[in-house]
């Protein structure tokens, strides 16, 4: 036997059934490198038998990134002002999460890559079905008040966001995953969670992609904004509502150190003045940049662009039980009459990737590719709207709201359907407008005829899936419904391996791009910009980690 | 009606005022779309959980009662609970209200003289090209936006060439001079939209002075021209601009949004704005109703300055 085949079947004898499948869809050439480390960490498999795993069948080791530049120094960075209080529970802001993950910690992080990397846990494994996910927790680590980081810890963590009481937006997360009660302590240092059905994306709902999981005391009662009490790198020196907040090394860190002496966050308004405050030398890093307001950076050698790939995108929802989009030729037609093309490169100079009508972003590594890119056709989309009996056109409203770059979008859906005969007359609200009471019957978000919805990052599709698209789902705004669709998002929920999600996940796309009730024009990237100053800042979509961040000392 | 009955009866007349204005405010903030507790929770915050937010918050009684928790509240100095921030609404208001006072009161500073002077000179030079020059320069001024100027400023004077801090805020704990440096930049975009005003009421004072009986009858018992200008004539000018500086105080307190923004300024103009966006109604109601204060005082004030500094107008004769 050659020493790697050794190395390969030793490993191979510690692992679980569904992690074997894994190592099994390497060996077939199913998986390549990277299909190895993401589903070989979400299924639970460590790093180090990752690396060996991946050394041995001749892929390379993996090393974890190591930081490169040099220690101390101030890091300024320039972020929105967070609305609302800071409080893990309950945010719901980019703003506020990046700030809560200066100190605070999740149970596993997802990379730029979409790979889960162990941080809280060391582990994690599913029985065979699914149902029970036991996650072994990392020992000596403690919160900044000293107390010890335990199960008792993530127990708490985790109940307090599916109670709900506290009011915490990963209830809806949660929601026919994991209920009150099922999380249980299995010992000090292990903790299994007991699921409502089968769901082989679990770990990823108790990651940092989840972002009200930052791990807190048991004894946790709020008020994070006076102690941002956390296991992270950093602490807190100072917090000031709506002015800003510094943090510093956290000497007592359990990983390694990181390398800034202190993080200096200064709140703005809006980002233009963000982009000034860059240019004039008053920050060294924006922690987001939309591209509409980063043009002037885009070009200019003494700044850096970060962008980190991510399934973010703006809904064009149809309702699919009224209106002149009963009919799926009318909803296909206004697809087809759409240049995607000119959108990221309009829209977004580039920044995006092309959306092919369902939640499906080619970052995912469950995304079928093979399934034909749609694209923008007007003598097919004339045809369908005359099949559908609207040949000579009709009006329609298109409501949305004021935020990124939805209001350009809507005036350029606007101008692709002209070319249809499709009149769509702009209502633009404000965003507390638009989302009313976030309910059916009262809400322009979930009632309108024709409406385009921002949606954020998310490691995995499941949530969107379900809650914009199956029958029951709750921000289902095209009221979608399609009992076949119904089936097989459970089916995808099941599935605990990449080669049965990738099976399914096919048959969704060629499903969602036949009925088209919602399209998905393009995914588009987040961006981070720093001076040249600054390097080490990991592309990871809407999370700032900023331990191996280090800034050039003039 | 003695000066004490007078300023009595002023301040009546301003309590009133205030009154009035909370009844509007608190009308005012309740046509804001959307619903509080699920501006607080965010969108995809479950319909069940904005429903008991929007209970403890109080949010379902009648609106009297609302209001009548609300005003009683401020009456005994209490401005409520930030719903955004769940914190005391009072040190955001006070901390904002500084600030603004401070940015305010550079401008002033700067603007005043620089207004009056502009316009005794245009009036002395009356027609000259000195006067054209001060008037529509003045005019300009007064038209281009304070986002238009302000943006100008700083890629002239932060970006171009390192003069002077594109923020508006200065660094923890900074003395009295570096505050002011920091607070420079930010307000030449309002000396300039306020310049031209000042410059033209002085202008106008001015030259009716120089035309009056009192003014020949000076030069003519032998006064100089400076002395005339300096015991007679300048008082004159002074007038019209107290009024002006008293109805801009509540624009140049409460209402520099944009500078605010451009500059990352805390004052109470962006204060109240991003509280209406985000339907927070205590904060938003306790801004509005401290700018209202301030200004109903600022013009009190200027009345009872402007009768100290004119005798033809005295409280005492008002009825």
């Amino acid at each position: 036997m050659k020493k790697q085949d050794k190395i390969i079947s030793d490993i191979r004898r510690s692992l679980s059934d569904v992690q074997n499948d894994v190592v099994d869809g390497v060996m077939k050439h199913r998986l390549d490198r990277r299909g190895l480390l993401l589903h070989g960490s979400r299924v639970g498999v460590s790093l180090s038998a990752l690396s060996a795993l991946s050394g041995a069948m001749g892929l390379g080791f993996i090393r974890p990134a190591r930081a490169s530049g040099a220690p101390g120094g101030t890091l300024r960075v320039a972020i929105a002002t967070p609305p609302g209080e800071i409080d893990p529970v309950t945010y719901d802001s980019n703003p506020a999460l990046m700030l809560g993950m200066q100190t605070g910690q999740y149970l596993c992080d997802l990379g730029p890559d979409y790979v889960l990397r162990p941080v809280l846990a060391t582990n994690w494994s599913a029985n065979t079905d699914g149902t029970v996910w036991t996650f072994k927790l990392r020992d000596g680590v403690k919160f900044t008040n000293g107390e010890p980081m335990n199960a008792d810890a993530v127990v708490a963590s985790v109940e307090r966001l599916v109670d709900p009481k506290n009011g915490s937006n990963a209830l809806s997360v949660f929601r026919g995953i994991l209920s009150p009660g099922n999380t249980v302590k299995v010992d000090d240092l292990t903790v299994a969670f007991h699921l409502d059905a089968p769901y082989g994306n679990f770990p990823y709902t108790v990651s940092s992609d989840n972002y009200n999981l930052i791990i807190l005391p048991a004894n946790y009662q709020g008020g994070f904004e006076q102690s941002f009490i956390g296991t992270g790198p950093f602490k807190i020196e100072r917090y000031v509502p709506k002015v800003g907040c510094s943090f510093v090394r956290n000497d007592g860190y359990w990983g390694q150190k990181a390398l800034l002496d202190r993080v200096e966050f200064t709140f703005y308004a809006d980002m233009e003045s963000q982009v000034l405050a860059l240019q004039g030398g008053q920050v060294d890093m924006m922690a987001e940049l939309a591209v509409v307001n980063g043009r002037a950076l885009m070009n200019n050698p003494n700044f850096k662009i970060v962008s980190c790939k991510s399934n973010m995108t703006s809904q064009l929802h149809m309702r699919c039980d009224t209106g002149p989009f009963q009919d799926k030729r009318v909803r296909q037609a206004l697809a087809l009459s759409i240049n995607r093309a000119a959108l990221v490169k309009g829209l977004f100079n580039g920044y995006a990737a092309l959306g092919n009508d369902s939640p499906f972003a080619p970052v995912f590594p469950s995304t079928e590719l093979s399934v034909p890119q749609r694209e923008q056709n007007l003598a097919q989309a004339r045809d369908l709207l005359h099949q559908a009996g609207v040949g000579s056109g009709f009006s329609v409203t298109l409501t949305t709201e004021q935020y990124l770059e939805i209001p350009d979008f809507a005036i350029l859906v606007k101008s692709f359907a002209e070319k249809i005969g499709i009149d769509i007359n702009l209502n633009v609200e404000s965003q507390s407008a638009y989302y009313g009471k976030a309910i059916f019957g009262q809400s322009d978000w979930l009632d309108c005829p024709l409406g385009i919805t921002d949606y954020g990052p998310r490691g995995v599709p499941n949530v969107v899936l379900s809650a914009a698209l199956s029958s029951g789902g709750t921000w289902n705004a095209a009221h979608f419904k399609n009992s076949t669709y119904d089936d097989l998002v459970q089916q995808y929920d099941k599935a605990l391996d990449l080669s049965s999600q990738k099976a399914v996940s096919k048959q969704i796309e060629t499903l969602l791009l036949d009925e088209t009730p919602v399209i998905f024009a393009y995914f588009f990237k987040t961006l981070f910009a720093t001076t040249k100053a600054v390097s080490g800042l990991p592309a990871t979509a809407e999370r700032l980690y900023l331990g191996d961040v280090s800034i050039a000392q003039n | 009606m003695s000066l004490a009955r007078a300023i009595l009866y002023r301040l009546v007349l301003a309590c009133i005022t205030v009154v009035l204005l909370s009844m509007i405010i608190f009308v005012g903030c309740q046509l804001l779309p959307g619903d509080v507790g699920r501006a607080i929770l965010g969108p995809f915050a479950d319909a069940q959980s904005v429903i008991q937010l929007d209970h403890r918050l109080g949010l379902d009684q009648p609106l009297p009662v609302q209001y009548w928790h609300w005003i009683t509240g401020m009456l005994q100095g209490n401005m409520g609970m930030s719903y955004e921030y769940n914190s005391p609404v009072a040190p955001f208001i006070g901390h904002a209200l500084v600030n603004s006072l401070k940015l305010a009161g550079i401008a002033f500073f700067l603007v005043v003289p620089l207004g009056i002077f502009g316009g005794v000179v245009a009036a002395l030079k009356q027609n000259s090209w000195i006067d054209r020059a001060i008037v529509i320069v003045g005019l300009s001024a007064t038209v281009v936006p304070e986002f238009v100027s302000g943006i100008i400023l700083i890629i002239l004077f932060s970006i171009l060439i390192h003069i002077f801090p594109i923020t508006a805020t200065p660094p923890r704990n900074a003395g009295a001079l570096t505050q002011i440096y920091y607070l420079i930049m930010p307000s030449i975009p309002l000396v300039m939209l306020v310049f031209g005003y000042i410059a033209r009421m002085a202008r106008a004072g001015m030259i009716e002075a120089l035309n009056s009986d009192y003014a020949r009858t000076a030069v003519m018992k032998g006064l100089s021209f400076r002395q005339v200008i300096w015991r007679h004539l300048l008082r004159n000018a002074l007038l019209p601009t107290i009024t002006v500086v008293a109805t801009q105080s509540g624009y140049l307190i409460g209402g520099l949004v944009v500078i605010e923004t451009l500059f990352n300024y805390h004052g109470i103009g962006s204060l109240i704005f991003s509280a209406a966006t985000a339907k927070d109604f205590p904060m938003l109601a306790a801004g509005v109703l401290v700018i209202g204060i301030t200004y109903i005082f600022a013009n009190l004030i200027a009345d009872f300055l402007y009768s100290a500094l004119n005798p033809r107008i005295s409280l005492k004769e008002k009825k």
